[in-house]
């Protein structure tokens, strides 16, 4: 029995490695790749480790590929938006949690088919209506899609985490005459700081990764957002690969960021019945 | 079903109706958009003499002789992708079940894809599976797995399957982290009397884990094949549906036509058929899972 449980413990340990390394690889390797001066990255054989690491792919990037640029809209555009739709999902997920009226029943089935429909399949109707209002080509009118396709998801993940805390202690502060919302921000929110690190963090990682709309909506140089910003990179002749791999690191910190200081609270949204990978 | 004075029916709609507002606006008026669109003959050179084509667009779709493989490599797509996801997913999460030491570092290490983006996730892996300049190539040419090396994401035999591995990479996590959970809320009562009667792992796994996480299993399957089939960006990171259309899946039809041919009527006709498909199948799930009874 004894034997049997070392044994079985080293296969874990060893199936456990290999699949460390296979899930780091990837980005170990573009992280290598970026540091290779323009000569070595076509050189043959590959050359496993740069000869002199060097930043220069980064310095380019910067200095004549604008990407404080794309870097600087994606942040205005993916924070604001999730802090609007957070903040909105707050509201409604929180009434939607306390009361227990037929109304309730209707606006979940609602939002359930709402965020049901993906972002892409909407956004050429979306374009024509923009269109209308003069927000092609400009940070605000992502912003507000980005806002809109969140909403739905985050309200019912938020209503999953108002669920979880007991309100009698809001209704102790109701009692004390502090009005509703007070009693919302000062009491129940702080409780459940967690879920909405978790709202906000669903809300960031999918906005930030945003392609297709922004690539839709945005078309002069100085509106790109990092995914377009390397969309069109790839289309462009004469890209080279160290410098793609710096613009890969560059696009994927902020998300893998996130995730790293919000995990916990992450994998306690996904799995609470939260409907989204 | 009574409230109490102190949750007044006006709170409620007043803070609801933010919500409400934006995603009409922005999702449900959009979405029936689209299906009047599809009607007509938006392209972006006649935005402003629009008129209603009938069927047109959904007849030009449907005589596209490549729409049948389209809808081929999405059946292919979605089922190689969920079935691997779902048992490496499972093994690791097994693997991942008894607590070691570090074993939250070790999981931020290897869920941190799902964080990331799937179209920067394409591209890289275009790099290490380039066919010339690429580290798979080179690692497997060291192996002597291979004597030549292989166009992973440019030789059409073997592109769709590139892809499904990349999109395997990138879902483990999902279903790691949903199984794993659902592991953990396996009473300890019970795995230990299936110990004391003498039942072996497989047998463990089989007649008790198995049956008891069910209900997640299935959730999650249903799941991860909706958002599956609604994922374009690996293949757009990758090939864009090519070579020879060999992983042209619908979303991704959809979005060429939309940025390729600029045609909005015709690439709103192709969403209807993805809404339509997409309706049949929630109904589908709802039933499955009687999400439709929750409590509330």
């Amino acid at each position: 029995m004894r034997r049997h449980k070392i044994l079985f413990e080293t296969l874990r340990f060893f199936l456990l490695s290999i699949y460390l390394i296979f899930a780091v690889f990837p980005l170990f390797w573009i992280f290598i790749t970026s540091l290779k001066p323009s000569e070595e990255v076509y050189s043959y054989p590959i050359k496993y480790f740069p000869s002199s690491p060097t930043l220069s792919a980064y310095k380019y990037l910067f200095s004549f590929a604008n990407f404080s640029r794309y870097f600087l809209n994606s942040a205005i555009v993916s924070l604001s938006a999730s802090a609007v739709s957070t903040f909105l999902s707050l509201l409604a997920g929180y009434v939607l949690a306390r009361y227990r009226i037929k109304s309730v029943y209707w606006i979940l089935l609602f939002l359930f088919f709402a965020q049901m429909i993906p972002a892409y399949l909407i956004m050429i109707p979306q374009y024509v209506m923009f269109s209308r209002f003069g927000l092609i080509d400009r940070l605000l009118g992502v912003t507000i899609v980005y806002t809109g396709i969140g909403c739905a998801f985050s309200t019912i993940m938020s209503r999953g985490f108002f669920l979880r805390i007991p309100r009698e202690l809001e209704e102790a502060a109701l009692i004390d005459g502090c009005g509703r919302l007070r009693a919302l921000f000062r009491i129940t929110v702080p409780m459940m700081l967690p879920g909405v690190s978790a709202i906000f963090s669903f809300s960031f990682v999918n906005t930030w990764n945003e392609l297709f709309i922004a690539a839709l909506f945005l078309n002069s140089d100085s509106k790109l957002t990092v995914p377009v910003a390397l969309y069109s990179f790839i289309s462009k002749a004469g890209i080279k690969w160290n410098v793609l791999s710096a613009g890969l690191v560059v696009a994927l910190l902020p998300t893998i960021f996130v995730f790293a200081i919000a995990q916990k609270y992450i994998i306690a949204g996904l799995t609470q019945g939260a409907l989204k990978g | 079903m009574k409230s109490t004075p102190h949750h007044a029916a006006w709170f409620f709609f007043l803070m609801v109706l933010p919500v409400i507002l934006i995603v009409s606006f922005l999702v449900v008026y959009p979405t029936i958009k689209g299906v009047v669109m599809s009607f007509q003959n938006y392209t972006v050179f006649t935005f402003w003499r629009v008129r209603f084509v009938g069927l047109k667009n959904y007849v030009e779709i449907f005589t596209d002789s490549d729409f049948p493989s389209v809808l081929l490599n999405t059946l292919i797509w979605i089922a190689g992708s969920v079935t691997l996801q779902l048992i490496l997913g499972f093994i690791l999460a097994l693997l991942l079940w008894r607590p070691f030491k570090g074993r939250g570092i070790y999981a931020g290490f290897v869920f941190y894809p799902w964080a990331l983006s799937g179209f920067a996730i394409g591209l890289v892996w275009s790099w290490l599976l380039n066919g010339t300049f690429g580290i798979v190539n080179d690692v497997l040419k060291k192996l002597h797995l291979i004597k030549e090396n292989i166009h992973f994401l440019s030789d059409p035999n073997y592109a769709m399957l590139s892809v499904i591995l990349i999109n395997i990479w990138y879902g483990i996590p999902f279903f790691a982290i949903m199984i794993l959970a659902a592991l953990q809320s396996i009473p300890k009562e019970v795995m230990e009397s299936a110990m004391i009667d003498g039942a072996g792992p497989v047998r463990r796994l089989f007649s008790i884990v198995i049956p008891y996480i069910k209900p997640t299993l299935l959730s999650s399957v249903l799941l991860r094949i909706i958002w599956v089939m609604n994922f374009p960006d690996i293949i757009y990171g990758t090939t864009r549906g090519g070579p020879a259309g060999s992983t042209n899946i619908l979303p991704v039809y959809m979005i060429n036509i939309v940025f390729y041919e600029t045609n909005f009527s015709k690439a709103s006709a192709v969403g209807v058929i993805i809404i339509a498909i997409l309706l049949v199948y929630t109904l589908f799930y709802l039933k499955l899972t009687s999400y439709g009874e929750m409590e509330f």
